[in-house]
């Protein structure tokens, strides 16, 4: 955890989010889809956390948690000080201002029926930022310059525009309200390289003047790498490896990292067909398997990693969920 | 090999403005059997537009204005309604950009699947349901018996996208229009998909149109690449030739900007200034407001196709005349794992 003596902007600690599975005449609770189990990160301010793992494994249901857009069960949210799972709905109204969230599916969460300048200054007037309606439109023009979108289209509706540019309509939303954490769930995942970088270098440079801090939920490791001060690895609702990002990269300690990162494409067109991709089944977040989570993908596994499941192993700022992490003590 | 889709010329519009803007410009390229074929390029410069008018999904007030789109030899534009449906889902699938677009969020997924099946093959119920619970164990969904009864909703984006995919490969299409197939998959995931398709590739001789923006996927799986611009595509060749010897502006710039190559905390190299909007574009090569090679005739005439060998063509003035740059590609300084 963090020795700054402010203490980090964003800390989540054992986080669980659990889905119910409903069945039957009665709808009565049958298991539950165990989307987030134990997850404990923390975000400073003016800076980076990536949050990476396996689809399903529950990382938009943390961003989602984190805003109580879904409830979670257990754990604490505290932001600035702030444990928002306590608060009533009255008391939350002003982080809805300050933590924004860019979402995975861009479509689904703009309004078909409204002009996007007026998604994107929804926002500015509910919290009162901009003098006016024309002082709101001139900011949203801005935004739109800012994320490389042309301004005269800002009269147009979502489904006018590609995959990508809904994507930036959606940043535009987030900064348009001046936050100081924003939640990006693949939020560059559309985007071609060339805007992709645009748009990463906005981010930094907002992070820069503004001091901003990001949680940033995406599967491009080379995103990652480029811009993420900490990386928080899940796999099947938990952080399995997390610590300073060029630590991760240049040494995992987790089986699945190295998995990971074996698995990233090459872009260099003389080779192809890099490592073969793990194997083994995937298990099923409602039925995860006992002892690691992991194990049944594991190339690594030994009998014990079957019943037992491994403690969190820490060495310097890296923390490993796994026997054979440095620091376990039994490596 | 012998060709399996042929798209020549193909021209889409949409009035924007009052004035009708060639949304897809003048595209030509072709896929033969079993080939992979990458359209790759800048968001919103006409991939997804493309792979709508193959289908014939042009969005409305959108039109398809020219062109000929043969499959087989066939041109799919002069089809009635009825016998384009049986070609939809049945020679040709697609694997949309949004999966909730194309998914029914009020039934469930393995009906879904199940019914795509049923539309095109005469199989019973229960046969259908088995192939598709196949399918989803082949891209990797875990719990496939859970995840047959629930509803698009209750899955996360990238099980949304692997129902999407296993409902596009239920009918064995010869051809698969994949738009961002992956996008919202981590990479151990996306690497089995990938081999999955390539095995179903070997097997049933199926050919691939994969648009996507990620160079890597672009390096794993096509055999052929072509590069669009604003509407029109501006580079096409061999996997080797255009990653590795890049030749148009536009195409360098982009291999120069991806994050896997650049240095953590130094700016990543942009390609300078905004992609025009379509009613915008500048009547010569499209690129010049961006391209630090740009002349007067780039700003004038629409160039042509260079071809630097047969497999190898790029629109672009200083191509032709010899003074672009070396060329460029993502041969890697440490990047390649
Ligand atoms: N509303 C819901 N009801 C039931 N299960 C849900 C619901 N939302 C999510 N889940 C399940 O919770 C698990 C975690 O989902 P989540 O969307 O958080 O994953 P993710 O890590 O964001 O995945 P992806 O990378 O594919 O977007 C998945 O198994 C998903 O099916
Ligand atoms: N319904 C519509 N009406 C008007 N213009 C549209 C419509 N749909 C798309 N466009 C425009 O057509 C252009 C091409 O869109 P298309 O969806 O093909 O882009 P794309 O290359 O797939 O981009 P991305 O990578 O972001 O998905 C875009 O500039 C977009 O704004
Ligand atoms: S034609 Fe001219 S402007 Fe276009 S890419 Fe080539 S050099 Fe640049
Ligand atoms: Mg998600
Ligand atoms: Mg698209």
């Amino acid at each position: 955890m963090s020795t700054n003596a402010s203490g980090p902007l964003l800390r989540v600690e054992r986080l669980r989010t659990w889905f119910p599975i409903n069945r039957g005449l009665m709808r009565r609770a049958v298991g539950h889809v165990q989307a987030v189990t134990d997850v404990h990160l923390s975000v400073e301010a003016g800076r980076t956390l990536a949050l990476v793992g396996e689809s399903g494994c529950g990382k938009t249901t943390v961003g989602r948690s984190i805003l109580r857009l879904e409830q979670a069960q257990a754990g604490r949210v505290i932001f600035d000080g702030v444990d928002l799972l306590e608060l009533d709905a009255a008391a939350m109204r002003p982080y809805r201002q300050r933590l924004q969230i860019v979402f995975q599916d861009p479509l689904a969460s703009l309004n078909p029926r409204m002009r996007v300048r007026d998604i994107v200054a929804e926002g500015m007037r509910s919290f009162g930022i901009g003098s006016d309606e024309s002082d709101r439109t001139d900011r949203v023009a801005h935004l739109f310059e800012r994320v490389q979108l042309d301004a005269a289209q800002m009269w147009r509706y979502p489904h006018e525009f590609s995959g990508g540019q809904r994507q930036r309509i959606c940043i535009a939303r987030a900064l348009a309200v001046d936050p100081q954490l924003i939640i990006c769930d693949e939020a560059v995942s559309a985007l071609d390289v060339s805007i992709q970088a645009q748009i990463l270098n906005l981010l930094r440079e907002l992070q820069d003047e503004l001091g901003l801090a990001y949680l940033f939920i995406t599967h491009d490791l080379g995103v990652v790498r480029y811009l993420a001060h900490d990386v928080a690895v899940m796999y099947l609702g938990q952080i399995v490896e997390s610590g300073p990002t060029a630590q991760i990269f240049e040494s995992p300690s987790h089986p699945y990292t190295q998995g990971l990162l074996q698995a990233v494409p090459s872009v260099d067109p003389q080779r192809r067909g890099g490592a073969p991709p793990l194997s083994g089944d995937v298990p099923s977040p409602s039925a995860p398997p006992g002892g690691c989570y992991f194990h049944t993908r594991c190339p690594l596994v030994m009998d014990r990693c079957r019943s037992e499941p491994p403690p969190v192993a820490s060495q310097g700022a890296v923390s490993a969920r796994c026997f054979l992490a440095p620091g376990s003590g039994s490596e | 090999m012998s060709r399996l889709l042929s798209v020549e010329g193909l021209t889409t519009r949409f009035p924007l403005a009052g004035v009708h803007v060639p949304i897809v410009d003048e595209s030509t390229f072709a896929i033969d059997r079993g080939e992979v074929l990458a359209l790759v390029g800048e968001s919103g410069c006409g991939k997804s537009m493309t792979a709508l008018s193959i289908m014939r999904l042009v969005p409305k007030p959108g039109r398809i204005h020219s062109g000929r789109v043969e499959l087989l030899g066939r041109d799919l534009l002069g089809l009635s309604v009825t016998e384009m449906r049986a070609v939809r889902g049945g020679r040709i699938s697609m694997i949309f950009q949004e999966p909730m677009t194309s998914l029914n969020p009020v039934m469930r997924c393995g009906d879904q699947v199940v019914e795509a099946i049923r539309l095109h093959d005469e199989v019973s119920r229960k046969d259908a349901l088995a192939r598709c619970r196949e399918l989803f164990v082949q891209v990797g969904i875990p719990d496939p018996d859970a995840r047959l009864r629930a509803y698009p909703h209750q899955l996360s984006g990238g099980l949304k996208q692997r129902v999407m995919i296993a409902m596009a490969l239920s009918t064995r299409p010869e051809l698969l229009i994949a738009d961002e197939p992956t996008t919202a998959l981590d990479v151990t995931i996306q690497a089995q998909i990938l081999r999955q398709l390539l095995e179903l590739r070997r097997e049933i001789g199926m050919s691939i149109l994969l648009i996507t923006h990620d160079l890597g996927i672009v390096n794993e799986l096509a055999d052929r690449v072509a590069v669009m611009y604003a509407g029109r595509i501006i580079e096409q060749g061999e996997r080797t030739d255009v990653l590795g010897r890049a030749l148009h502006p536009y195409t360098q710039g982009l291999l120069r900007s991806m994050p896997a190559l650049a240095t953590p905390g130094r700016r990543l190299p942009e390609i300078p200034g905004v992609v025009p909007s379509p009613a915008e574009w500048p009547m010569g090569c499209r690129f010049a407001t961006r391209c630090q090679l740009a002349e007067d005739r780039c700003r004038r005439e629409v160039p042509g196709a260079t071809a630097r060998s047969d497999n190898h063509v790029a629109s672009c003035h200083a191509v032709e005349e010899g003074r672009a740059q070396a060329p460029a590609g993502g041969e890697p300084e440490g990047a390649a794992r």
